[in-house]
């Protein structure tokens, strides 16, 4: 029998990218991609060529515990090689409880994943993005996969099979889900961020840094002390290794003195772009062009400069 | 109220060095508490402020993790339990089966805390797999925790929602970073943090192997940052006009 590589994830977008490396490392191994679904899921979802749909009874298995609850049960049954799950939040949290409930081992938060058919291994960075680690585990393992690795899957059409694996308890009940303000930023998707750090000395000062984004067509951003510690941003400003991880063609870096934490945030820019009034400031190492200047300064004459090109 | 707080002795990512071979030298690198252990330590530490009671510091690493847990025992936590293993890397299965055991032994508690993730791997397993070995609830990534008994409240912040949960004593929870600001202890404090009583543990004690890892290292390189690291020159309007330039020549301002 073919080994079947598992792929699921609680959020739609990420599901397909899941299963696109699914169906990588099955291919590699020359076995089975399986889309899983929990009967909750949306059916619509992409299916590598197999669908299994997982059935429980008792409360619906919309969290991360009852998920790991309800897939653990049917890998007891149908003996994946591999569990690929989406690396987000809570997918990350089923994969750890999966690899406790299986005594399995799982990777957590890889990408470039391969495999010889026996072990699977994946590429992870560690220490604030200092370092590029590859980690394995033998068969049968567990992997959660980092978001925005992988491209989503095609959506071939496939056949769908049942597993029924009982009834499924919290030890945890979720009450209440408010989504965020979805009129914030989508910074994942931004092409400029003008983003700003500790430099700024006041929450009025943000701006000018806005002004400069807009003239730019950019979006704002800022470093961890401004949304975490100081609480001029929202959080899902934040840029970095414990907020998000961006990419966009232009990354300006406004008043942020560069540490590792942030760095590792914004390595997949094309070109990064700072300013700052420090000459040692350790962006400047991670940076493409550099401006040693004061912020109060520099950011106005960027906005004049940009006008005057327009004109 | 008994506070179980779990930190890790992790290496200094901002001293890490490169070696000759663009291997990264972890052994003898420099150590600290992990970062965000601290604001696992902080909210135990409230907690205990509003109910009473203990806050104690769990470990897991060598003998030269007792520096991981003095510092955290200078915030302001009444004592400590060290598991003492000499490995350079841990797997994280054998971490949460080391704080397992070692809290219920010098259990039980009320409220176990971890941090989301440790500041050098980040791979934020083991808070989710402490929660499997002691079965107990598990809240991860809180910005906000409320205990009242089988009605304790934990919010949990995720990417794009905030989820309310109801997490009945005694659980587990990860706390993210924005959960508070943790507070720097005084000078009398790290004098006094050297008093406070550590109790070691073996991982034979407790009854579980060491040598049975799940997951394993096959190799580290470190990451080149292929930047220009071009410092503009100039004053503030020179350097603005030389800049616009140079990003429009990259193609990524409209032109």
């Amino acid at each position: 029998m073919s080994q079947e590589v598992w792929a699921f994830s609680e959020s739609d977008s990420v599901a397909n990218e899941t299963l696109t490396a699914a169906e990588e490392i099955a291919n590699a191994i020359s076995g089975t991609a399986v889309a899983l679904l929990l009967q909750a899921d949306d059916p619509g979802r992409a299916s590598g060529g197999k669908r299994l749909v997982i059935k429980t009874s008792g409360p619906a298995p919309d969290s991360p515990e009852l998920a790991a609850e309800a897939i653990s049960r049917a890998a007891r049954q149908g003996n994946p090689s591999v569990i690929l799950v989406g690396g987000t939040k809570n997918g990350r949290e089923v994969g750890a409880r999966l690899s406790a409930k299986l005594t399995r081992g799982c990777l957590s938060d890889v990408a470039k994943l391969t495999s010889d058919g026996k072990t699977l291994v994946g590429e992870r960075g560690e220490y604030a993005g200092k370092v590029q680690t590859k980690v394995a585990a033998d068969f049968p393992c567990i992997a959660t996969v980092r978001v925005g690795s992988y491209p989503p899957a095609s959506g071939k059409e496939g056949e769908t099979s049942e597993m029924q694996v009982g009834e499924v308890q919290a030890k945890a009940k979720t009450l209440s889900v408010n989504k965020k303000p979805a009129a914030t930023v989508d910074l994942k998707a931004a092409k400029i961020i003008v983003s700003a750090g500790r430099g700024v000395k006041k929450k009025e000062d943000l701006a000018i840094i806005e002004s400069l984004a807009r003239a730019l067509g950019g979006t704002l951003g800022c470093s961890r002390p401004l949304s975490s510690d100081l609480g001029w941003l929202p959080e899902d400003y934040h840029i970095g290794l414990t907020g998000l991880n961006v990419k966009p063609d232009l990354y300006l870096a406004v008043g942020i003195s560069g540490q590792l934490q942030h760095v590792a945030g914004i390595k997949d820019s094309k070109v990064v772009a700072a300013i700052n009034i420090d000459k040692e400031a350790p962006i400047f190492q991670a940076a493409d062009y550099g401006i040693v200047g004061d912020l109060y300064q520099v950011v106005p004459a960027l906005e004049k400069a940009l006008a005057s090109r327009h004109r | 109220m008994k506070v179980a707080v779990c930190v890790k002795q992790a290496v200094d990512e901002t001293e890490l060095k490169v070696g000759p071979s663009g291997t990264p030298l972890i052994a003898g690198a420099a150590t600290k508490v992990s970062t965000f252990d601290k604001n696992a330590v902080e909210e135990a530490l409230r907690l205990k402020a509003a109910a009473g009671g203990e806050v104690v510091i769990f470990t897991v690493g060598p003998a030269d993790a007792r520096k991981a847990m003095k510092e955290a025992l200078a915030m302001g936590a009444d004592r400590g339990v060290h598991v003492v293993a000499d490995t350079e890397r841990f797997d994280p299965m054998l971490v949460a089966q080391l704080l397992a055991k070692a809290i219920q032994k010098s259990g039980p508690y009320d409220v176990v805390l971890c941090s989301e993730g440790s500041s050098d791997t980040y791979s934020g397993q083991v808070p989710p797999m402490l929660a499997e070995c002691l079965s107990h609830p598990y809240a991860g990534y809180a910005r906000k925790i409320e205990l009242a008994g089988a009605a304790s409240k934990v919010e949990r912040a995720l990417e794009d929602k905030v989820e309310v949960v109801e997490c009945p004593l005694p659980f587990v929870a990860s706390v993210v970073s924005e959960i508070n600001e943790p507070r720097y202890p005084t000078l009398i404090q790290i004098m006094q943090a050297s008093k406070k009583p550590v109790e070691e543990l073996s991982p034979q004690a407790l009854g579980v192997l060491t040598e049975k890892t799940l997951v394993r290292v096959e190799s580290m390189s470190a990451q080149a940052m292929n930047r220009k690291r071009v410092l503009i020159e100039g004053t503030p309007e020179e350097g603005a006009s030389k800049l616009i330039e140079a990003l429009a020549k990259e193609g990524v301002i409209p032109g």
